[in-house]
């Protein structure tokens, strides 16, 4: 009875706490404030304070939450929430070199699934807010999720295979084996032929979390902030910490896939360790790529990810499947 | 607890929304003057909303046009509170040198109640930033009186 | 597909930025910057030509007599102001000035006046002259009398 409890309250404090809400919003808005500081010196600025994301969360949470007559209110209001919760739900699957909170209970195909539930619930929350800028964004969002969708299931393909060939198995989608394999073997992007597939990756991250240059879908100035364009206050808060969040979810699963054999064996300098290296990966692919490039239109962007970023991938897969 | 902590990250982070009623972009081209390198606001937190309803202060520039008075009106309405209305330049105060014309409907005093005045013609951007700065600070006092 | 900043974004992560960090280190406008408007009322003269020039509509002026004169109220309203600096040019007396402070901010209704007040006296008149005393007629007594006439 009282292992039932006390496994309870660790499952609780790890949702909670760990790997969950606490950590997930202290590391998300530090990345995401981090991103804006970086972005600012490489365009020889001086840009916010790193805790400027607090500041914005805090700030959001005052404000009056206006609901327009033309929206269907409980999507309206539910719809950020929904998005947040998935997002924690697969950062407390990926694992954070050897420590997993709940281990082997999720594979690289659930994580692919709760990928698409964030951009869905912006989706339905801007179609709930009933206007024509939103409809715009959400369309847009649409064809950025498909075009990432593709490279996305090519690079996970490649390292189940690279995975599974080691293990004598076909495929190996399971999370907590290429974990465990990383350690035993070594990070997988020593490995030549999985290169491409790191590089695939890390165009892909700008992509899912709609950063610049692929934000066509939220794009502030010419269509009135897009899918965001009716909310405000509270709600508006939350899909800015899931916005976050995403940025820590996705550079924690690319560190988790290709850098997992980098750590120590105790779990609190693990965190501190894989922090840094999202830090090192959200420089590399989210500011860098920001400050270099200007916005592509949409139909860029879906030419762009479906032949450079999917060939890229696609190497990669060839080479492991051919066991190169 | 919580109200503190909101009270202070409302004053170092406000959203702007820029609301043109038919300057001369002189003003406008200032206003984005401050979020180039060198004046830099965004290290005070200043960042431009997209949308009215993601914004905190309005900066209105431009006489007030017959045509682009109810416009004006009805974004300024859709911005929720604690807000803080800015005019910028001596167009939105008084008219400047179009008073009276056939075509321009009378300083924003008029129709709501303005927080702040930047004066100039056009503003220096220092000037800007001194101004929103005293928004920022009246924006803090209506969030604690909320 | 190129990427003409990439280098600089990389060089500009490491160097300084070339922001001016304004609130905390004052700046200072150019030479010749036309700001706020400084009036000296000592020097004017009433003569109205700023006001007639004025593009924005910006001057007024009231005038209250007084028994020295008249007591003139000049008013600049910085909100009307377009600083074009004609009602300097056209001064007589260059009572008006444009200085360098831009920091022009208005909260209140008068915020953003400047006004100045001077009495403008007609000249005294001169204290009448005392009138010139006739000059006194000279005795013929003096002068040889005029001859008899002989007979």
């Amino acid at each position: 009875m009282t292992s039932i409890l006390l496994n309870a309250l660790q499952y609780l404090g790890y949702i909670l706490i760990f790997p969950g809400f606490l950590f997930c919003f202290v590391c998300g808005m530090l990345l995401c404030g981090i991103d804006r500081k970086l972005v600012a010196r490489m365009q020889k600025r001086v840009g916010p304070p790193i805790l400027q994301p607090f500041y914005d969360f805090f700030k959001l949470c005052g404000k009056e939450t206006i609901i327009p007559d033309a929206a269907s209110r409980t999507t309206f209001l539910a719809a950020p929430l929904v998005g947040l919760a998935a997002l924690v739900v697969i950062q407390l699957f990926v694992p954070i070199h050897g420590f997993s909170a709940f281990y082997g209970m999720a594979d690289v195909i659930v994580i692919l699934y709760l990928l698409l539930i964030p951009a869905l619930a912006s989706i339905l929350g801007a179609a709930a807010s009933g206007s024509p800028y939103a409809g715009i964004g959400l369309s847009r969002e649409m064809v950025t999720i498909i075009s990432c969708e593709l490279p996305l299931v090519l690079i996970l393909l490649a390292i189940a295979k690279t995975v599974g060939n080691a293990l004598g198995t076909g495929l190996c989608f399971s999370l907590s084996a290429i974990a465990d394999y990383q350690l035993v073997h070594g990070s997988l992007i020593t490995k030549a032929r999985m290169i491409p597939a790191a590089i695939a990756m890390l165009l892909v991250i700008p992509g899912e979390t709609g950063n610049h240059p692929f934000d066509a879908a939220e794009a502030e100035t010419e269509i009135c902030e897009g899918m965001l364009a009716e909310y405000s206050g509270g709600p508006l808060a939350v899909f800015k910490l899931s916005h976050a969040v995403k940025m820590l979810t996705l550079t924690s699963l690319f560190v988790a896939l290709f850098l997992g054999g980098v750590g120590t064996g105790i779990t609190a300098v693990d965190g501190v360790v894989v922090f840094i290296l999202c830090v090192i990966v959200t420089a590399v692919s989210i500011s860098f790529v920001h400050a270099v490039t200007a916005r592509l239109k949409i139909e860029q962007i879906f030419k762009y990810y479906w032949t450079v970023v999917s060939g890229l991938a696609l190497v990669s897969l060839v080479l492991a499947w051919y066991g190169l | 607890m919580f109200k503190k902590l909101i009270e202070e990250s409302t004053a170092k982070s406000p959203w702007l929304f820029h609301i043109n009623s038919g300057s001369c972009n002189g003003c406008d081209i200032e206003l984005v003057a401050i979020l180039t390198p060198r004046y830099d606001v965004e290290r005070l937190g200043f960042k431009l909303a997209g949308s009215p309803r993601q914004a905190d202060i309005v900066v209105v520039t431009g006489p007030i046009t017959k045509q682009s008075l109810p416009r004006v009106l009805r974004s300024i309405s859709q911005v929720p509170e604690p807000r803080c209305i800015v005019t910028m330049g001596s167009c939105p105060q008084s008219g400047n040198v179009f008073k009276g014309s056939y075509s321009v409907a009378g300083p924003l005093s008029k129709y709501v109640h303005v927080d702040v005045d930047i004066a100039g013609c056009a503003p220096k951007p220092e000037a800007i930033i001194d101004g929103l700065a005293l928004a920022t600070q009246i924006l803090k006092e209506k969030r604690g009186q909320m | 597909m190129d990427f003409p900043f990439v280098r600089e974004a990389v060089v500009k992560l490491f160097s300084k930025p070339s922001t001016q960090l304004y609130p905390a280190v004052p700046s200072e406008a150019a030479p010749g910057y036309r700001g706020k408007i400084v009036f000296h009322p000592e020097t004017c003269i009433n003569c109205g030509m700023c006001e007639r020039v004025c593009a924005g509509g910006a001057i007024s002026t009231t005038v209250e007599k007084t028994e020295e004169g008249d007591k003139i109220t000049r008013t600049f309203d910085l909100g009307s102001c377009t600083f074009c600096n004609t009602c300097a040019d056209f001064c007589s007396r260059h009572s008006i000035e444009l200085t360098r402070d831009y920091h022009m901010i208005g909260v209140e209704e008068g915020d953003l006046l400047v006004s100045g007040t001077f009495i403008k006296a007609p000249p005294k008149r001169p204290a009448p002259k005392p009138a010139p005393t006739p000059k006194p007629v000279e005795e013929k007594k003096a002068d040889t009398p005029a001859p008899a006439p002989e007979n």
